[in-house]
């Protein structure tokens, strides 16, 4: 029943990442003051480790999670809350089952694991799902690319100077 | 640090009149004879212009003033800065990024400079659905002749780059006719980093062109302060409300009252319609917002034996716009085909792909091309656009809905690319769509196609060209402003920028506002009273 009620209110929500309404109240945000809280850094961890697997051996996953949370700080406030509810939510075993489709923890998962999650959600018809996938997915691409250091996984040298 | 001169560096040393952020403190207060809302290419324009007609005007932009001494080819520095929402605007439904300038000079500052006239059959859609009928091929003429002068608006005469070559190239063996982008530049050293900002200031955005030229003539310019609403009395706008704003748009302090004689609105699609809803403006008919369009717009990589090095050179200097013209305007939808630029957070973001996958993709970003295809929305009653809302704080969103019809034209796109790309060479094509894998050859990208699921996410489509929301129309029952740019129902109000395009237009903007802006400023100047000016 948890399971169906997540998805229905995932659906009905569909304007924001995931799920907002009354039940999101009761679930810790996933910023606080701004940084990722410890639940979602669990979530954003895996994450990382499952959209850019052995690139990220480059410079670490420590790294990649300092330099989401200077991308997130940027955001505009709305879309904060609702990266903060969805990231909240996420972290709860009912969230993380019912939107991800992972049984075990985020922490006790294996990357392989959270790669096919991934993998099914990218190709869902579901909405709610897609908007957690890109939400994850992308957030942790454009930090990684961005950074100068990971351009080399790109073949790109970086701009042309201008002497 | 450059040794190139930065004119904005210049200017503030000259004196500018500039408040907000980094700047002089916002006073509580300012009288103009116009407030201008917005400092893109409709704003630009119209402050130049009024500006040189010897009128006091103040122009209110909602992001920094950031210039050619702080651009340095970086994503990393240029979303948070010099978009929406840090580069991250999407859809209500997130199913689109939308890419739209926030910064002084809005987004001619970030564009990659192509620069088309307003096609010929959009106006005569215009002239017989919407009684714009003077605003046909001819009538319109003189106004993009100004622009063109002003902002030094020509062919692009050198080599396009391999990632336009492929475009110019593979149409070429098909027999499909290609054409060179005219771009607003001087100098152009060919970088390749328009969408950063220009580090050598040779784009003539409103950054470095019009938006000096007023401020060099006392007109006074507010950064970081986001016109918040209008307060009305009667048919007429009493003050714009403007209220300061940090770089994520909170807002940071004690908003200012402007008044003037006349407010003109060019704060984008999406924001400007967002400031008459937040304002309550009259909108008898329920036209405010709606009709708002994206040139829904596809992709398609194709990976190469040679670098192909799509980040280096001109970003677009080729396009096609023979799938525009296989139909009827109002049949199945047609597309513009054109490239975009391969820079690593842009191409491997918007490209797809996780783990594995989406190494090898960034291993063969190299050598990977990039086709877009930018479907021409607003002509077909299933293709009427999007609607702009309010969210709970007031910022807006844009409701659009990717329906069959427009999903219809992707998948014909997909195929064209493929087609061209092969023909130009390609080793391995593949659309930018969830479920597609790289074809070796056209039979199987044209199998693989066709099976593929056309739901929105599923096929990655994005803008970078919002459109209407104030449609203009010659009666009040079609639009939400006058031919002349005059709001319907509000005296002192005009609105001047891509949000009064009934339609999309089937080419890049700019030019398009820019020539409209050019025409309904010199208007405005003659309904004021003020000295006639030509824009060059």
């Amino acid at each position: 029943m948890k399971r169906r009620g997540f998805l229905k209110l995932g659906i009905a929500a569909g304007v924001v990442i995931g799920v907002a309404g009354a039940g999101v109240a009761l679930i810790k945000p996933g910023l606080v003051d701004g940084k990722l809280g410890p639940g979602a850094r669990d979530v954003m961890r895996a994450s990382a480790i499952a959209v850019l697997g052995d690139m990220l051996a480059a410079d670490g996953v420590d790294a990649q999670l300092a330099r989401l949370e200077v991308s997130i700080a940027a955001l505009p406030a709305a879309t904060r809350k609702e990266l903060s509810d969805a990231l909240g939510l996420l972290a709860t075993a009912a969230g993380r089952y019912a939107l991800v489709g992972l049984s075990k923890p985020w922490t006790e998962a294996s990357a392989q694991h959270i790669q096919q999650a991934f993998d099914a959600m990218r190709l869902s018809t579901s909405n709610t799902r897609q908007q957690i996938y890109h939400a994850l997915r992308d957030l942790n691409a454009i930090a990684f690319f961005t950074e100068p250091a990971n351009w080399k996984t790109a073949g790109y040298a970086g701009p042309r100077e201008i002497p | 640090m450059s040794s190139l001169p930065d004119p904005i560096t210049d200017g503030l040393q000259r004196g500018w009149k500039v408040h907000g952020g980094p700047h002089a403190a916002l006073p509580a207060k300012l009288d103009c004879d116009v407030a201008i809302v917005g400092s893109g290419a409709g704003a630009g324009i119209t402050a130049e212009m009024l500006a040189r007609a010897g009128l006091k005007i103040v122009i209110v932009e909602e992001g920094p003033l950031r210039s050619s001494s702080q651009f340095k080819q970086r994503e990393a520095d240029a979303y948070p800065q010099l978009y929406q929402e840090a580069g991250g605007r999407k859809t209500v439904d997130q199913a689109m990024n939308i890419l739209q300038g926030r910064c002084v000079g809005g987004s001619t500052t970030i564009n990659w400079t192509g620069s088309f006239r307003t096609p010929s059959d959009t106006l005569a859609y215009w002239g017989k659905q919407f009684g714009l009928k003077d605003f046909n091929e001819a009538e319109m003429a003189p106004w993009f002749e100004q622009a063109e002068r002003r902002l030094n608006i020509g062919d692009w005469l050198t080599e396009p780059n391999e990632n336009n070559g492929v475009l110019r190239r593979g149409a070429e063996k098909l027999g499909i006719p290609t054409k060179v982008v005219r771009r607003n530049v001087k100098g152009c050293w060919n970088l390749g980093s328009c969408g950063m900002g220009c580090p050598t200031n040779a784009k003539q955005s409103m950054l470095v062109s019009t938006l000096p030229a007023a401020l060099d003539l006392g007109a006074t310019l507010l950064v970081q302060t986001r016109a918040a609403k209008f307060e009305l009395q009667g048919d007429k706008v009493a003050v714009l409300v403007a209220e300061p704003v940090a770089l994520d748009g909170s807002v940071s302090g004690v908003p200012v009252r402007i008044t003037a004689k006349h407010y003109v609105v060019a704060g984008g699609a999406i924001n400007s319609p967002a400031l008459l809803l937040r304002s309550n403006a009259p909108d008898p008919n329920g036209l405010l917002g709606k009709r708002t369009f994206l040139h829904p717009t596809a992709g398609g990589v194709a990976l190469f034996d040679h670098e192909v090095a799509g980040w280096a050179g001109a970003p677009l200097s080729v396009f096609c716009d023979h799938f525009l013209h296989t139909g009827p305007i109002d049949g199945p939808i047609g597309y513009k085909l054109e490239v975009a630029p391969v820079h690593p957070a842009f191409a491997l973001t918007n490209g797809g792909g996780i783990g594995a996958e989406l190494a090898q993709r960034a291993k063969d970003m190299p050598r990977t091309q990039l086709m877009i295809a930018l479907l021409r929305d607003g002509f077909h009653a299933d293709a009427a656009g999007g609607a702009v809302k309010l969210r709970g704080d007031g910022t807006p969103v844009l409701d659009y809905t990717l329906n069959d019809y427009l999903l219809d034209g992707v998948r014909r796109a997909y195929v064209t690319m493929a087609e061209i790309q092969f023909a130009a060479g390609a080793t391995t094509v593949r659309p930018v769509h969830e479920e597609a894998r790289g074809y070796a050859n056209l039979a199987e990208a044209k199998a693989g196609i066709a099976a593929l699921t056309m739901k929105p996410f599923l096929a990655t489509v994005g803008s970078a060209h919002v459109m209407g929301g104030c449609t203009m129309a010659a009666d009040a029952g079609r639009g939400v402003v006058r031919p002349d740019g005059q709001h319907w129902q509000l005296a002192n109000l005009s609105v001047h920028d891509g949000s009064i395009f009934p339609t999309s237009l089937g080419a890049n903007p700019q030019l398009t506002v820019y020539g409209l802006a050019t025409r309904l400023t010199s208007g405005l100047i003659q309904r004021l009273g003020a000295r006639a000016v030509t824009l060059a």
